[in-house]
């Protein structure tokens, strides 16, 4: 594994920055199996896990993440690229899901999806309350049944982004990542009821 | 309070949006539930629908998911051909725009004292009923005027397009679009006689090279640039040149950056046209079975700029052609050698050499793209008509991989302004309202006697505010857009309720331009209504009403025929019950057999959209192509048969360079550039209530050329003034971000209505198309101390 310091002199951290490098630090420095947790203030006995940490970075399940560090000046695959790297004084980068994805490669424009944060005034308020991320659909037929994935494979091309390596959260690390044709046991299932045309040339 | 805390309470707070993935993961999210919390809806739970995304004119497909009667995800529509399951930062926080805490839910009418009143929706479609009446009585149909919007859906623009036109007799109705899309408009009409592009996206996958004239697609239109980028990564033969007076994201994909002087860009196409005639590298053979050349008006003292002495008021330049020929243009192009036209444009002459040698090599697709740096321009016709003839006289044009291509910033600017005709002199599917055979078409479609269409044009929509400023206009309604921030010089325009002029304002949020407003709607948006928006590849997509508006707001169309029921003029809107489908195909019976065939609403229900002309259900990709397009008989090449005033052939245009309405000078020494960013959307009233996009750009700024700033003593995050002869205001100073100007310009983008730019920039505009040019005036900084 290779470690990189950020190019660049950072600049002051903002509270946003601050949060986002220990919470980068708690997901995926791993090895820690009962994933660090934090009171939850004001909610009592409730505890903030690192999937809600995630659900932060995120609009809505299936919302591409806010960048959760502040600008190094840097390319951003010069740190997440295929494999992920431990960078010093931040924590683990991981590494792209976007293997294959249609117009997304090492010359692509991450910025057009993931932005970085900013503290801001001016805020009128947005009661959205979007989509969560949810396992308890049914996963797997019957015990020794290799489970569904739970989500789309467009723009997670890169299974071992996620599921493999310091970045992935143990409770979806898989313990066989050397088998490299994922999608040979494991089959998409994503909601009913897309959208089907008809005879759309 | 700052976004962070109060987004941070609220994720934590009761109905978190907690992620479920271990067990331990489900144990605390059953138990946040189970106390009190409210649960966040599950993928197995939704409603899937289909929609185009609302902000820009790709048309980017998107599916929505629906719990409740609200919408809580959208995922790319990976069946989508526009993007194939991309979207970009805006695209994927969509569902967020809906719902800002001060969405507006009920009519409010505001007095002259101030005061804010509540009112019913009965009360305040009477009131605007009477107000129109009552202006049309006083001052015939140049006293009513609506300003409508390329971000309405077709039903919108053609409701309000039957009402003012067929119902007023009025042809005061101007949508946005002529701040944005009319310089591309006239450029097609002028060449093409028939309005939008011949080519379509899959352009992107066929061309060569790619030819972007001012305009930063990275940022702009990054869907379709990711497709660009696509391409370049799988063939290395492809090339990006980026033509621009200042660098961008965009510049540091292109092969060859290429810097002109602020409105230069006429010197520069003309010069590569010198080249391309001299060196012999034009299509001959195209040129003569398929083009004409015309020339124009291009005495600079006649044609002026349209802000300046008596055309401060009304602006009413009519170009004239004249025949003329390929000789004459050799002629007429002398001047632009290499050395003169790099001495004008800054541009080295090898680099116009480069330039002539890539649209002169006949062995490479060559697309040329643009938006708003043409557009916006005081000749933007002009130069939508050189980059238009670039690909004449070579014969790039109406073949997969090489067509001139204008990009568009609206989601509907095609499908409504410009194909339902929305604008002062148009009726739909290319007809205007000065030729009477096509009144009388219109007039026949909609049941109405001969002689109710209005023969004049109207305000085009400088004008239009400008006599609603000068009291001409008595009675305006603005709906889905923003003027008090888009218009150009803005300070012309302030105004209090209760002056004696009428303005009702329909929206979502309350804007700069709800709080000038006697009377302000709450409007449905994006798929708390059924719609269709027609996007820059002639694309008509169709959705359902997928969610609940809030509150009372309700669809911007019912709102006109509301109206116009209370003014006598029901028998314009003749449908009982769901009109969304009688009303589309009475509109669509406008298109068919014309070249411009809409597919049928129920083709439209059932596919992602498809591209006009559709005959026999079955869409074109080439417009004019043979082989591509059913009205071309010919078996190979094209055939223009749109232009029959040019005997079906398109037409080249000589156009001179004329330098812009106001340069910098020792009193204000810098050129001021306007525009957008990637995260925001226009004047921001939609993607500033989204907090991602908020913190991602939660402010204005003004770029600074480095060195400019190291003269100035100022540093990257100081406060300075800015100043232009109409205005002065304070914002951050930026060095070195996203974008880079070069020395003696500054840019400043127009989506914080805090920062209401447009207060400096000049209502200067093309003498065709009348868009005013945001893109060039002069200004100076002020340090602070």
């Amino acid at each position: 594994m290779s470690t990189r310091r950020p190019k660049g002199a950072p600049r002051a951290l903002t509270a946003f920055a601050v949060f986002g490098l220990w919470s980068l630090g708690a997901v995926g420095c791993g090895g820690d199996p009962n994933e660090p947790s934090v009171a939850v203030p004001g909610v009592a006995g409730a505890e903030k896990t690192a999937a809600l940490v995630r659900a932060e970075r995120r609009l809505f399940d299936g919302a591409p993440p806010v960048i959760p560090h502040e600008n190094f000046g840097a390319a951003c695959v010069s740190c997440h690229d295929q494999e992920g790297m431990a960078v010093e004084g931040v924590g683990f980068s991981p590494p792209s899901p976007h293997a294959e994805t249609v117009g997304l490669s090492a010359i692509s424009n991450c910025r057009q999806c993931h932005v970085f944060q900013e503290a801001a005034e001016s805020w009128r308020g947005n009661a959205f309350a979007g989509l969560r991320q949810d396992l308890r659909r049914g996963r797997r037929l019957h015990d020794l049944a290799p489970p569904v994935l739970p989500h789309g494979v467009f723009m997670r091309e890169n299974c071992v982004a996620c599921h493999s390596g310091p970045a992935a959260r143990e409770a979806i690390r898989t313990d066989h990542p050397e088998r490299a044709n994922c999608l040979q046991c494991h089959v998409e299932q994503t909601a009913t009821g897309r959208f089907e045309p008809d005879g759309v040339s | 309070m700052t976004l962070d805390r109060r987004s941070f309470l609220k994720v934590l707070g009761s109905g978190a949006p907690v992620a479920a993935l271990s067990c331990r993961d489900r144990d605390r999210a059953d138990e946040l539930e189970a106390r009190g919390g409210v649960a966040a809806p599950r993928d197995g739970d939704l409603t899937w629908g289909k929609a185009p995304c609302r902000f820009c004119g790709t048309g980017c497909g998107v599916e929505v998911a629906v719990d409740g009667g609200r919408v809580v995800a959208v995922r790319g529509d990976e069946a989508s051909p526009v993007n194939k399951g991309l979207l970009c930062v805006k695209g994927y926080h969509l569902p967020a725009f809906l719902y800002g805490e001060d969405r507006l839910t009920q009519p409010m009418r505001r007095h002259p004292d101030g005061r804010e009143e509540t009112i019913s929706w009965d009360q305040a479609l009477d009131l605007i009923a009477e107000k129109f009446q009552g202006a049309l009585d006083r001052k015939g149909p140049e006293g009513v005027a609506v300003y409508g919007s390329g971000q309405w859906t077709v039903f919108d623009g053609y409701a309000a397009l039957k009402w003012v036109k067929g119902g007023m007799g009025s042809n005061n109705l101007d949508p946005n679009a002529r701040l944005c899309m009319a310089s591309a408009v006239m450029g097609f009409v002028t060449q093409f006689q028939s309005d939008e592009p011949m080519g379509c996206y899959e352009d992107f996958e066929a061309g060569d090279d790619f030819v972007l004239w001012g305009n930063n697609m990275a940022e702009m239109h990054p869907v379709l640039f990711s497709r660009i980028l696509e391409n370049k990564r799988k063939n290395p033969r492809v090339r990006i040149v980026d033509l621009a007076t200042r660098r961008t994201p965009t510049s540091d994909y292109a092969d060859l950056y290429v810097e002109f002087r602020p409105g230069t860009d006429l010197a520069l196409a003309n010069g590569i046209l010198h080249l391309l005639i001299e060196d012999g590298k034009i299509d001959r053979p195209f040129i003569e079975e398929n083009l004409v050349f015309r020339r124009g008006i291009e005495d600079l003292d006649e044609i002026g700029y349209g802000c300046f002495g008596d055309q401060a008021e009304r602006y009413g330049f009519k170009d004239e052609a004249t025949e003329s020929s390929l000789e004459e243009m050799r002629e007429f192009l002398a001047d632009y050698t290499p050395a003169k036209v790099a001495e004008v444009t800054g541009v080295p002459a090898a680099q116009i050499r480069a330039l002539a040698e890539l649209y002169g090599d006949a062995g490479r697709g060559t697309v040329s793209l643009w938006c708003m740096g043409v557009n916006q321009h005081v000749r933007g016709t002009w130069m939508n008509n050189l980059i238009n003839d670039l690909h004449l006289l070579t014969g790039k044009i109406g073949r997969p991989g090489a067509n001139p291509f204008s990009l568009t910033g609206q989601p509907s600017a095609c499908g409504t302004a410009r194909e339902v005709g929305t604008l002062s002199n148009r009726l739909p599917a290319d007809m205007v309202v000065m030729k009477e055979e096509h009144r009388r078409k219109a007039e026949e479609i909609w049941g109405l006697p001969p002689g109710t269409i209005n023969p004049k044009p109207g305000f085009h929509t400088m004008d239009m505010f400008r006599a609603f400023a000068r009291g001409d206009v008595e009675a305006m309604w603005v709906q889905t857009t923003n003027p008090w921030v888009s218009l150009p010089n803005l300070h012309r325009f302030e105004r209090k309720p209760g002056d004696g002029r009428f303005l009702v304002v329909s929206d979502i949020y309350p804007t700069p331009t709800t709080a000038v407003a006697d009377l302000v709607l709450p409007s449905a948006a994006w798929v708390e209504r059924e719609g269709v928006f027609g996007n820059t590849e002639r694309r008509t997509q169709q959705w359902n009403r997928l969610a609940d508006p809030p509150g009372e707001a309700t669809e911007d169309a019912w709102q006109f025929i509301e109206v116009a029921k209370r003014m006598g003029m029901g028998h314009l809107f003749p449908w009982d019950g769901d009109w969304h489908e009688p009303m589309f195909e009475e509109y669509r019976s406008f298109t068919l057999g014309v070249g411009k065939d809409l597919a049928s609403y129920q083709q439209l229900k059932s596919t992602r959209g498809l591209r006009w002309p559709v005959v026999d259900g079955k869409e074109t990709r080439y417009r004019y192509a043979a082989g591509h397009d059913p009205y071309v008989e010919k078996t190979e090449g094209v055939h223009f048969y749109k232009a029959k005033g040019y005997g079906e052939r398109a037409a080249v245009w000589l156009r001179p360079y004329h330098p812009p309405a106001e340069v910098p000078d020792d009193e204000y020494p810098l050129w001021l550039t306007t525009g957008r960013v990637l995260e925001h959307w226009h004047t921001g009233s939609m993607t500033r209530r989204v907090s991602q996009l908020h913190q991602a750009v939660p402010e204005a700024f003004v770029e600074l050329n480095r060195a400019d700033a190291l003269e100035m003593g100022i540093q990257d995050g100081d406060r300075v003034r800015l100043r232009s002869r109409r205005g002065a205001m304070e914002l951050v100073a930026q060095v070195d971000g996203r974008g880079q100007p070069p020395r003696g310009t500054v840019f400043v983008p127009f989506f914080d209505e805090s920062v209401k730019i447009n207060e400096l920039t000049l209502d200067a505009m093309d003498n065709i198309s009348k868009e005013p040019d945001f893109k060039k005036c002069a200004v100076r900084v002020e340090r602070l101390a």
